[in-house]
């Protein structure tokens, strides 16, 4: 078997103000070419950090003492600037989690997609046959829009558009859904996989949520702590878990509860864990860090990295 | 089983703490710190001990250069140039420091007002500030001088009415932030006073704001003084100040080239060094976190 | 049946924005009906827009709605002047886990302040009644003197919950309080929310774009559509034989 992308005992580590803060800790991950995988974990598990890692997208402050991820046989982590964009352009497409923010404030949507068909026809009426692809009503007035005129459903599907326009062999999804509505959710999702699978895209589609993960993956991925600590196809992890952490997970889910039924929480020991974890983390920064109380009254819209991280 | 709960959080000595703040500053705002402590410290032991001689004293010839009697030089009169610049910087930190404190008590109470309570009266006070701001700085500055009649005073004024709109227009903006917070209207619900909230939360959380814009709107006044005694509407001879000591400078600028050089030099020096501290506290209380991406 | 703590009588609600002919009207809220009795949820399910953000702060008596009547304890709610003769009877667990607590304060401090509130006493004059309270909320009460940036997501979540029951209220809107957290933390939370109310006997108006979780905790649900209540059900109810379409719609995609 050829995997596509085959991640390979890899480590991230971030250093922030003087601590480091390992995100990844020996992830493992080999996905085949036009398979589906839902990559699964809450806040501070890593997988957003695998994500970008995919593309060496990560921030400057990173760093990958260990591992390597191979995408169609390159090492991503080696690769030279040039190549490096090369691959992102040809072979990965990426959708963000908030898509009025991955779009220019400044430019109507038109020269947008012109901009990112750049090399590929960009006439006006490939543009609009890309916004119809994803469903758009009225393309043409959509075009002259500027991105603050849209809602968030909107601007998921042109950035869909952009991103799928170039039939990447790869799709990495962090959370496209997060930030939309319910029922503007499925649809999306539907999109998305429609396209992928239309294409013969490989997804890598990460998430919080168990549940819906298991409903469009053909495979599921469970991280935590920076690692894969379960992998199987998506009957077999949701439907009998092995990882203690996945089981607690499936069972902190209120939607799987019947009426009358209590959560259990006792068995939720994961969680717990993941709290004091996290606690102890603190409690480490603090005591390397000189203080820096003040820096969290500022506003941040982005979480800082080592919010988003967990270590050892 | 527990002991009592201290709510206070942990007490440390109140030196020990201010210390510990300030070492935490990176080296580049140290370095600034030092700089404006020297030239205060040298102000101070000039006022206090007559480092260098009167001030006003005539003591030797016209315009001599830089000597070991005379270590700045004299000018026009023959007065020596080293304790006038000691009084001049004395002069202009201290009107500066004044009229800077004037400014953010103005600056923090329109703004928290303004920036809180929103509506006519928010927009009144943010109006006002507008119009102000409007003004040329140094328009303004002659136009109070022409008002009140050269001097300190005039000087002061004119810093605080310069600074004082763009400091209570970032205050005005910082509180509106704070006020939509969740912990504000969880307050409100509780049936805590305004008055309280004001003090407990915004200005707690403001306080940043404050000190930046404070630090910035010192240098804008060291700027805007030595402007105005430049222009002789600031401080008057036989006073001293960085501005006064330039334009006297400037009408000896070949022949003396020191008499302007080193006030100019200390004036730079000066502002330098508080733009340096205050973009360091910038970046400690509003951190914009440039992400690269390789 | 248990006494009525807040009711909401076809209430309406319009903003207005601008002026001259680019004046434009906004119905947030369009004769909503609501009560909610103590000791019990009501859970009030919507999607972003559709009004229930100013549901909750019409209940909370943050504003005034346009037209009908908001009757809290029978009474009617009146406007902000009335509001300090109710302090301590209605409180708020708001959503944000980072903004919920003054990032200034250490949070046992944030705890005390509705309780100093009430009497005008200092802040640290509370400090066994806010143990007392981090207990309820299952936090170790040596954490009343940490920042809450120095405690994560489901801890600052914890000690909001504790800053709304300390005054002992009739009535708690959460408003989309658990949303922002992690499925198991959330779960949790949840948890903590129902047994709280079983020994407090409070009222609550629990709001959230989240169906599973309004469903798991609330013993009513209201589904909110455009600012209308579209479907108004016992949660049982609700689960067997939804009525309305929209209902179904958000029932499937679960």
């Amino acid at each position: 078997m050829s995997a596509i992308l085959d991640i390979q005992d890899v480590t991230v580590e971030y250093s922030t103000g003087g601590t480091i803060v390992r995100a990844l800790d020996g992830a493992s991950l080999a996905v085949r070419a036009g398979e589906t995988v839902g990559l699964v974990g809450e806040s501070g598990s890593g997988k957003s950090t695998l994500g970008s890692l995919v593309g060496r997208l990560l921030p400057g402050n990173a760093s990958y003492p260990e591992g390597r991820v191979l995408v169609d046989g390159h090492d991503v982590l080696q690769l030279g600037v040039k190549e490096l964009r090369t691959l992102r352009r040809e072979q990965l497409g990426f959708i963000p989690q908030d898509p009025i923010s991955a779009l220019d404030p400044t430019m109507r949507i038109g020269r947008q997609l012109e901009l990112a068909l750049r090399g590929l026809p960009n006439d006006r009426a490939a543009l609009v046959g890309h916004l119809e692809r994803v469903r758009m009503r009225e393309p043409e007035r959509v075009l002259r829009l500027f991105p603050h005129e849209i809602s968030g459903g909107m601007a998921q599907r042109i950035v869909i558009a952009m991103t799928m326009a170039r039939s990447p062999r790869i799709l990495i999804a962090d959370e496209p859904t997060a930030a939309l509505d319910s029922n503007v959710r499925s649809e999306v999702t539907k999109l998305v996989f429609g396209l992928a699978r239309d294409a013969g895209t490989t997804v890598l589609w990460l998430s919080h949520d168990l549940r819906s993960v298991g409903r469009w993956c053909e495979r599921v991925a469970v991280m935590y702590a920076g690692r894969v600590v379960e992998d199987g196809p998506a009957e077999q992890v949701l439907g009998s878990p092995t990882h203690p952490y996945t089981v607690a997970l499936a069972a902190a889910d209120p939607a799987g509860v019947q009426p009358g039924e209590r959560i259990e929480t006792s068995s939720v020991d994961v969680a717990t864990l993941a709290e004091s974890f996290r606690d102890d983390e603190r409690a480490a920064k603090r005591r390397a860090k000189t203080r820096k109380t003040d820096a969290e009254s500022a506003d941040d819209p982005e979480p800082a990295p080592e919010e988003e991280v967990v270590a050892r | 089983m527990t002991a009592v709960i201290r709510l206070e959080g942990r007490r440390r000595g109140v030196l020990r703490r201010s210390w510990d703040y300030l070492a935490s500053f990176d080296g580049l705002a140290k370095t600034a710190m030092w700089t404006l402590a020297v030239l205060f410290t040298a102000a101070l032991l000039g006022r206090l001990f007559g480092l260098g001689g009167s001030p006003t004293a005539i003591v030797g010839p016209r315009l001599a250069a830089p000597s070991l009697a005379y270590p700045a030089g004299t000018d026009s009169l023959g007065r020596s140039l080293l304790p006038r610049l000691l009084e001049g910087v004395m002069t202009t930190l201290l009107l500066s420091a004044v009229a800077v404190l004037l400014t953010a008590v103005i600056a923090t109470l329109c703004g928290i007002i303004a920036g809180y309570r929103g509506g006519r009266t928010g927009g009144v006070i943010m109006r006002v500030g507008d119009i102000l701001y409007a003004f040329p700085a140094i328009v303004l500055a002659i136009l109070v001088a022409a008002v009140v009649g050269p001097g300190y005073i005039a000087a002061l004024c004119s810093i605080v009415l310069v600074t004082v709109p763009l400091m209570t227009r970032m205050v005005g903006q910082a509180t509106r932030l704070v006020a939509q917070r969740d912990f504000i209207t969880s307050a409100v619900i509780s049936g805590v006073s305004t008055p309280v909230i004001m003090t407990r939360h915004v200005l707690r959380n403001i306080s940043g704001t404050i000190a930046v814009q404070g630090t910035y709107a010192l240098s804008v006044a060291i700027l805007v003084e030595g402007g105005l005694s430049f222009l002789g509407y600031g401080v008057q001879l036989p006073g001293s100040s960085l501005g006064l000591l330039v334009q006297e400078g400037t009408l000896y600028m070949v022949k003396a080239p020191w008499l302007i050089l080193l006030p100019g030099i200390i004036l730079v020096i000066a502002i330098l060094a508080i733009n340096l501290i205050g973009d360091s506290l910038r970046d400690r209380f509003e951190p914009r976190e440039a992400r690269s991406l390789e | 049946m248990s006494e009525t703590i807040l009711e909401l009588d076809r209430v309406t609600t319009v903003f207005r924005t601008g002026w001259g002919r680019g004046r434009s009207e906004l119905v947030a809220m369009r004769e909503v009906s609501l009560d909610v009795r103590a000791g019990e949820t009501l859970g009030l399910v919507g999607e972003s827009g559709s009004g229930k953000s100013t549901t909750a702060s019409v209940a909370l008596g943050l504003r005034e709605p346009t037209s009908g009547t908001v009757r809290f304890l029978g009474e009617p709610i009146g406007g902000p002047k009335q509001r300090r003769a109710r302090r301590g009877l209605i409180q708020t667990v708001p959503q944000n886990p980072h903004w919920s607590l003054d990032p200034r304060m250490p949070v046992g401090l944030s705890v005390a302040e509705p309780l100093a509130a009430l009497d005008g006493s200092r802040l640290t004059a509370h400090a066994e009644r806010v143990a007392e309270l981090l207990r309820q909320v299952r936090l170790d009460p040596a954490l009343a003197a940490r920042f809450p940036h120095e405690l994560s997501g489901g801890q600052r979540q914890r000690i909001a919950i504790a800053r709304a029951l300390v005054t002992n209220p009739r009535f708690i809107v959460f408003d989309e309080a658990v949303s922002a957290l992690d499925v198991s933390v959330q779960a949790q939370i949840l948890n903590l929310i129902i047994d709280l109310q079983a020994q407090h006997g409070f009222g609550a108006l629990f709001i959230s774009h989240d169906l599973a979780a309004v469903r798991y905790l609330a013993h009513r649900i209201a589904v909110m559509r455009l600012g209308e209540i579209v479907e108004l059900a016992d949660t049982a109810r609700f689960y067997e034989t939804p009525e309305h379409e929209y209902s179904r719609q958000l029932l499937e995609a679960l």
